[in-house]
């Protein structure tokens, strides 16, 4: 795969023309983003009615897709008409911050909202010059780690490595694909090299957890969460909170719960989250414990598990065990539901 | 809402300094609309003996700008460590993590900006404080556009940022400014260091700038870099606002030599970046344990710490003058007029640490007990050492402390050696011929002999925390036998007589045979 390919090689795309090869493509979301990436090379090109138009198709296609209403927005605002583009400035900013971000304990890459299409496109452009970088290419993977595509991720982490060979950092985000990609052994082997350069990564840790909890290895994995909890700035409640759940250590969960409420009040899974915590520390709690819109199926099971372990052990452990069947080895419940699993 | 984070130093940077950097101040001040919104500037290895950059140009400066700045002066021993490893003598990195790590924690939001911009919001009914106030967590640059120079410096009123705020609005449109410049991501925008806005939580958590960049030059790329991998994106806020840069091209900037510019690597801190952490410094960027002297310009000003020092010392005169003077016939007459000299002894020290400690060596009993009054008025919280071998001088006076000279050498931040008649009386008219008697010589010995002492073994009795020369201030060494003496020894500048005093760092000592040989005949 050529350098600046990366998003092509995802969308599986012919080179020729950013997009070209997908632009009939029955998936509409490989559809749609082929459109924004030629709107966008239009807008470069100073065609900018046009590029409204191709952004205008994609949302046809995505209509919450932020980076096509930003980039018509901008070339609205490009073409003098001002008052349309305002709102719609506005409209790709809320769409933006209505993703939810990943878990806070996880790599800061897990916790980016987007679909990334602008960055990745500019970050190909970039290649064409920089080749002595390992930047771009890392920034790629992210995006394409970010959006689930492992394996994809890996070849640009490993193109930044033949650039910046041995980097602990660069290795440990290899690992991170590693260990979505179910290579399991293999990221543990990249996660053990970064952090012996640098042993306190709360991120690191948490990674290397989950990835020893992919292998089976519980005990391991807690250690890990252990060691994060102590490396994590008392500032970072909600990530606190967060290590302490997949602990099922619910007692130090609740106090770093009330400070992430206090500063995200309208984040729905510190409630839910503060709930759980409060009913398997068997003080009551302020409300039911709703689970919000779009979540899991795993976080679903999870609840049902904490309902049940009131008054039925054996139910609960059907429900621990669905949500580890159903849910991602990374997913907070999953983590929580082994600790749980192992103390019934 | 949010903290405005800019450095610099009181030097001349670059074209016509003072005056864009009022209006920069000034229009920046005007876009908040916030309570807890602050202007932070750096103070950066400004000389001890020079005021901050904002306090010299404070009489051009808005009520508003005044109210919201807040300065940290870093000393030049604070940035002592560093100075054997760059060219600079302002640190980019260091001085914005020093602001961020004394920020207002009420504050959601960082913006790094630089002393020379002005930010137009679109809507002129929004302030920046609303803007930053309404759009969602993130990471936000603008495109910068340039202002000619004959435009900011001929017709920009530096104390009327609301009428440049409104000039840049027509002059956009009548003069085509508004050329956006598309850079690679992570840098969205060309010149980006002018407007980046993330939170304050995302810069704590990737631990600040990184303090390896003293080289100058891409430190806001490199932060780019890293906001980007930690953010995912770079988000514009151009529906937002604008801004504009006041371009200072006719003379160069110190760290400005064309392509033999150095600067930080390009491929290190940009494009080999690999993580938006900096675990090497996660404890120590900002300084966080390093007492950092805040200064402000809506209170406690230097102007007023020397008038309460000097109204407490000092009389109003009675007369509407006195008479000195230097004809070289009064070479040998060591009067001097106390209440005219005091104040220029105080305009020397006031720009110092409160806490610093100060050795007088003196002759006169009324400098000593003038000084000590001024001194405590202006503020001054560290003590005056007296060495114990002047004799004379009053004895008990508040915040004094007196001691053998060798035991209070290496305790001082700062020399002063006042060269008097121990028995002028304060009355008395200067300059008139007068012979010092036997006492007076002694005593002028004794002081003569300390200065000699303390200069030549300067660097010797240098506190072990102080990596840098101690000033040393001589008091009526102007056109008499102590002139010579003083300046063999500190490499002061020439002074007006009037003044009567001169200061400067201790020159370095004669180290071959025949400079010895030389400086001993020079004594004799």
């Amino acid at each position: 795969m050529s350098k600046p390919n990366i998003l092509q090689f995802l969308l599986r795309r012919k080179p020729a023309h950013p997009g070209a090869g997908d632009l009939k493509s029955a998936d509409p979301e490989r559809r749609g983003q082929s459109l924004f990436r030629v709107g966008r090379t239009k807008m470069r090109g100073g065609e900018t009615e046009a590029a409204v138009a191709e952004f205008e198709q994609a949302l046809k296609l995505l209509p919450n897709y932020a980076e096509a209403v930003a980039a018509r927005a901008e070339s609205l605002d490009m073409l003098g008409r001002i008052e349309a583009a305002r709102p719609e400035y506005e409209r790709a900013r809320t769409l933006w911050a209505a993703q939810r971000p990943g878990a806070p304990d996880r790599s800061y890459l897990f916790r980016q909202r987007g679909r990334f299409t602008f960055e990745v496109d500019s970050y190909e452009l970039a290649l064409l010059r920089v080749k002595t970088g390992s930047f771009p290419h890392l920034a790629c993977g992210n995006a394409l780690l970010a959006q689930g595509h492992p394996e994809e991720a890996l070849k640009c982490y490993d193109r930044a490595l033949k650039i910046k060979s041995n980097d602990p950092d660069l290795t440990a985000l290899k690992g991170e694909a590693l260990s979505m990609a179910g290579r399991y052994k293999q990221a543990i082997e990249a996660f053990d090299f970064a952090l012996a350069t640098n042993p306190k990564a709360p991120e690191t840790l948490n990674a290397r957890a989950i990835a020893r909890l992919g292998l089976g290895d519980l005990a391991g994995a807690n250690a890990d969460w252990r060691r994060q909890l102590e490396f994590l700035p008392a500032g970072q409640a909600s990530a606190r909170a967060c290590v302490a759940l997949r602990l099922a250590d619910y007692a130090t969960a609740l106090p770093e719960l009330e400070k992430a409420i206090a500063k995200e009040p309208n984040e729905p899974y510190w409630r839910l989250y503060r709930e759980t915590a409060l009913s398997r520390v068997g003080k009551p709690g302020d409300a039911a414990g709703l689970v919000p819109m779009g979540a899991h199926a795993a976080e679903v099971e999870f609840q049902k598990g904490v309902v049940a372990l009131t008054g039925d052990k054996a139910a609960a452990k059907v429900h621990f065990e669905r949500t580890i069947k159903t849910g991602p080895v990374s997913l907070i419940e999953v983590c929580a539901a082994h600790n749980e699993l192992s103390r019934l | 809402m949010f903290s405005v984070i800019i450095y610099g130093r009181n030097d001349s940077h670059g074209y016509n300094l003072h005056k864009r950097a009022a209006i920069s101040f000034n229009a920046l001040a005007e876009v908040m609309s916030d309570p807890d919104d602050e202007i932070l500037f750096v103070d950066y290895n400004t000389p001890d003996d020079h005021p901050t950059f904002p306090e010299a140009i404070a009489d051009t400066l808005t009520e508003k700008a005044k109210k919201v700045m807040r300065i940290f002066r870093v000393r030049p021993e604070q940035h002592a460590h560093l100075k054997n490893r760059t060219h600079l003598v302002a640190l980019e990195s260091q001085s914005r993590n020093v602001a961020l790590r004394r920020s207002n924690p009420k504050n959601r939001w960082i913006l790094y900006t630089n002393t020379d911009m002005l930010l137009v919001s679109r809507n002129p009914k929004e302030s920046l404080s609303d803007i930053l106030g309404g759009v969602p967590d993130g990471f936000y640059q603008i495109p910068r556009f340039e202002i000619p120079e004959m435009l900011w410096e001929a017709a920009f009123d530096r104390k009327d940022p609301a009428g440049n705020l409104a000039k840049l609005r027509d002059w956009s449109v009548r003069f085509h400014l508004n050329q956006v410049v598309h850079n690679f991501m992570p840098m969205r925008y060309d010149a980006l260091g002018d407007f980046q806005a993330c939170l304050r939580e995302d810069m704590f958590a990737i631990h600040g700038f990184d303090e390896d960049m003293i080289l100058g030059w891409h430190c806001d790329s490199n932060l780019a870099a890293r906001l980007a991998l930690y953010r995912g994106r770079v988000d514009t806020l151009i529906d937002k606002a604008f801004g504009y840069h006041c371009d200072h091209t006719r003379v160069a900037a110190a760290n400005n030599k064309g392509r033999k510019t150095t600067m930080n690597s390009h491929d290190r801190f940009i494009w080999n970046v690999s993580s938006p952490y900096l675990p090497n410094q996660a404890e120590t960027w900002g300084w966080p344990d390093v007492e950092i002297e805040e200064v402000r310009l809506d209170r406690e000003t230097s102007y007023q710490r020397f008038t309460a020092g000097l109204d407490r010392a000092i009389k109003p005169a009675t007369v509407p003058f006195t008479n000195t003077s230097c004809e070289w016939h009064l070479f040998d007459d060591l009067t001097y007029d106390l209440p005219h000299t005091l104040p220029f002894v105080c305009d020397q020290v006031l720009t110092y640490p409160k806490t610093m400690a100060v050795m007088l060596a003196a002759t006169r009993p009324d400098f000593v007990s003038g000084f000590a009054t001024a001194w405590r008025g202006m503020g001054f919280t560290g003590p005056i050492l007296v060495p114990q071998e002047c004799e004379g001088l009053p004895a008990g006076l508040p915040g004094v402390t007196t001691g053998h000279f060798a035991d209070l050498v290496g305790k001082t931040d700062l020399f002063i050696f006042e060269f008097g008649l121990a028995s002028q009386k304060i009355d008395e008219p200067t300059r008139t011929g007068r012979e010092a008697s036997a006492l007076d010589k002694k005593r002028l010995k004794v002081v003569e002999r300390l200065f000699r002492e303390a200069a030549s073994t300067e660097a010797e009795t240098r506190p072990a925390h102080r990596r840098l020369a101690r000033r040393f201030i001589g008091v009526n060494v102007i056109y008499n036998k102590y002139w010579p003496i003083f300046t063999d020894h500190v490499g002061a500048n020439i002074n007006p007589f009037c003044s009567q005093v001169l200061a400067g760092s201790p020159l370095p000592q004669p180290t071959g045979m025949k400079a010895k040989i030389l400086k001993l005949r020079k004594r004799a």
